[in-house]
């Protein structure tokens, strides 16, 4: 496969080398989240103390926390995602077998019901 | 497969392989951030103008960056526990596969019904067919149907040799004179790619694993027809 890494959507992008943003699911919204988040934070204090150092502290102190915050709402939203894709597709499965028998939830019991059948 | 200059992970094609994938992305979050702190950490030490910096105590970030670590470690350990129990169920395998590391090839049986047992050589590079990948293929694939529990039991006729497949998160030392069971499904039919993962010889890069996961009824004429040809 090769030239795969192009055909799936451009080079992946990793930050410091080591976090693809553009192929690890919720990473780039995370990193803006915080990026944000940095910028939002650091500017506020420096506003209220105007101590330039420290700012930058908070800067980063709002970089990590929002990244978290934003990274882990992410996760947990797509896991939940991710286990109603499995029920939803276990729920198709079960239904193409069981279909017409009568261990299809669907069927509804009928009084004539045809006893033997399979 | 691996694509050339690949540096993460394949593709996944099992649940169990998935689960990783997700974990290591949440690794590498906490990873990636601790990082940058201390980037941050490193600059703002080489950058500061306080000239008294090692005579100084704080009982405040001593418990602070004693309890973070600390956290941070619980947050990884819960999930990869997770996983770790979750990579050992078995649960009820349609179909069970031996698998015997040999100098330098596989052999498959397939037992439950009918004695079905075959060898799995590298193709070498000067057989190959264009489109076929090099050092990869081999001439019998380990066929399976998709989305079924398979237990694949894996040891060795001479020496230590290791069955991997990365795409399904498998690998399991083969072990002479010794029985190790492992267990997956496959999400999605296809063909996936492995290498044996013990250095056994010569030709220890020379013994490709390749599991090809088809519907059940090609399963099904797969085996009917490698019975016809044994």
């Amino acid at each position: 496969m090769a030239g795969g890494e192009e055909a799936a959507g451009g080079k992946g992008f990793k930050l410091l080398g080591i976090l693809d943003v553009q192929r690890t699911p919720c990473a780039r919204d995370a990193i803006l989240h915080g990026a944000g988040g940095s910028v939002a934070a650091g500017m506020l204090y420096f506003l209220a103390t105007s101590r330039v150092r420290r700012s930058f502290d908070v800067g980063l102190a709002g970089f990590i926390l929002t990244t978290l915050g934003s990274w882990f709402y992410c996760r947990i939203n797509n896991a939940k995602l991710r286990v109603q894709q499995r029920v939803i597709q276990e729920g198709i499965r079960n239904k193409v077998i069981y279909e017409g028998t009568v261990l299809d939830p669907s069927n509804k019991p009928k009084a004539d019901a045809r006893s033997g059948s399979s | 497969m691996a694509h050339p200059s690949q540096l993460g992970f394949q593709d996944a094609a099992s649940p169990v392989m998935e689960e990783l994938l997700h974990f290591h992305d949440h690794t590498l979050m906490i990873v990636f951030l601790i990082s940058t702190l201390v980037l941050y950490i490193i600059v703002a030490m080489v950058t500061t103008k306080l000239t008294n910096k090692f005579i100084l105590d704080s009982q405040e970030i001593e418990i602070i960056w004693t309890l973070l670590p600390a956290l941070i470690l619980i947050l990884i350990a819960l999930p990869s526990l997770r996983i770790l129990y979750l990579m050992d169920e078995i649960n009820d395998p349609h179909l069970t596969i031996k698998a015997m590391g040999h100098q330098w090839y596989w052999s498959y049986e397939y037992t439950d019904y009918e004695d079905l047992g075959f060898d799995s050589y590298m193709i070498p590079t000067q057989d190959l067919t264009p489109g076929q990948f090099r050092l990869l293929e081999t001439d019998h694939r380990m066929v399976i149907p998709v989305e079924s529990p398979v237990r694949v039991l894996v040891s060795a006729d001479d020496v230590l040799h290791s069955w991997a497949v990365p795409s399904l998160g498998i690998k399991m030392d083969a072990v002479p004179g010794r029985l190790n069971q492992t267990a997956f499904i496959t999400s999605r039919p296809g063909v996936f790619y492995g290498q044996c993962s013990e250095i056994c010889g010569a030709n220890h890069s020379f013994m490709p694993i390749v599991v090809e996961a088809v519907p059940l009824e090609h399963f099904e004429n797969w085996s009917s027809l490698m019975l016809e040809d044994a």
